[in-house]
């Protein structure tokens, strides 16, 4: 993985395939505490202590059909997180969901970039219409505070039986993650 | 500033749409959105459709992202899914593989035979 949007894209693909309905993201760039700090949330099928735990050896994977048992996916994106004196923690309760909590520190040298946010959140949002996403982009800086919230729920109910593909809602999602994502200065992070 | 005033706008004029051609899906688009999938360029490939279905406008397509399914080295991978046709997997591809994808099978009906990686089930 080249940034962190494309490990946050891996991880919320394993919530989707964990069954969840409803993803929460939120990623928070806090420049006065050196802090980057990546937060994704699901309601899905969840995880009990030893699959928590395998879930973050690199031989560990929960795809019965795979006959090399790997998954690196989680265990990448602790190993960049660790590598910049952040930290990496998930915790999980079956039937109820995952919350996990990546913390880069903000100007080390080894963290890599945030990478391009929009593709990934408006490919996960059209390409699971199944999920509703609840996204919160907030920067700290010089003492202002900035936020977006973007929530698919809304959108949903407003298009009743259009799909998420349909080119103007295509369009609609990309203009309103991009403003919102140069609103909260995430751009070049 | 997008507003939900914005969305009504769009739902009335899809809804239009819909009543005249009957709203149904022709062809589903799944792109492998797994860890090598991913780590290979698939939400670059995601990105091109969703850019293509919003250029060129079509309305009777429907994409989405699913884990990855044994092909991982011939990641990203695509399926193309018609009523009444065998499923079509691309593989190895690229936004530029994408485009022509999008204008020969998907709007010409023309399956690229050269980047088939499998057919069927």
């Amino acid at each position: 993985m080249q940034d962190i949007s494309l490990h946050l894209l891996d991880i919320i693909e394993n919530s989707a395939r964990a069954n969840a309905r409803n993803i929460k993201v939120r990623v928070i760039r806090n420049v006065p505490q050196n802090r980057l700090r990546i937060i994704v949330e699901d309601d899905g099928v969840g995880m009990d202590s030893h699959t928590l735990e395998m879930a973050q050896s690199p031989f560990y994977t929960s795809k019965e059909e795979r006959e090399k048992k790997v998954g690196l996916g989680i265990p990448l994106f602790k190993q960049n997180a660790e590598a910049t004196n952040g930290c990496f923690k998930m915790a999980s309760e079956p039937g109820f969901g995952t919350v996990l909590t990546v913390d880069f520190e903000l100007d080390h040298i080894d963290r890599m970039p945030l990478g391009n946010l929009k593709d990934t959140l408006l490919g996960a949002i059209i390409g699971h219409p199944e999920v509703d996403f609840d996204l919160n982009l907030i920067t700290k800086e010089k003492g202002l505070e900035q936020s977006f919230h973007f929530d698919t729920a809304a959108i949903k109910e407003e298009l009743g039986d259009i799909p998420l593909t349909y080119p103007d809602v295509i369009e609609y999602i990309d203009q309103s993650l991009l403003e919102g994502i140069q609103n909260t200065n995430m751009e070049d992070v | 500033m997008k507003t939900l005033a914005d969305l009504k706008k769009i739902r009335e004029k899809a809804q239009e749409e819909m009543k005249l051609r009957g709203g149904n899906v022709r062809i589903k688009i799944v792109v492998g959105m797994g860890t090598s999938g991913i780590a290979m360029g698939a939400r670059e490939v995601m990105k091109t459709f969703l850019e293509e279905i919003s250029n060129r406008n079509l309305t009777d397509v429907l994409v989405t992202q699913t884990g990855e399914k044994g092909l991982s080295s011939m990641e990203p991978v695509v399926d193309l899914i018609e009523d009444g046709k065998p499923k079509v997997t691309y593989g190895n591809m690229t936004s530029d593989k994408v485009k022509k994808v999008v204008v020969e099978h998907i709007v010409n009906g023309r399956v690229v035979s050269d980047y088939v990686v499998a057919t069927g089930n």
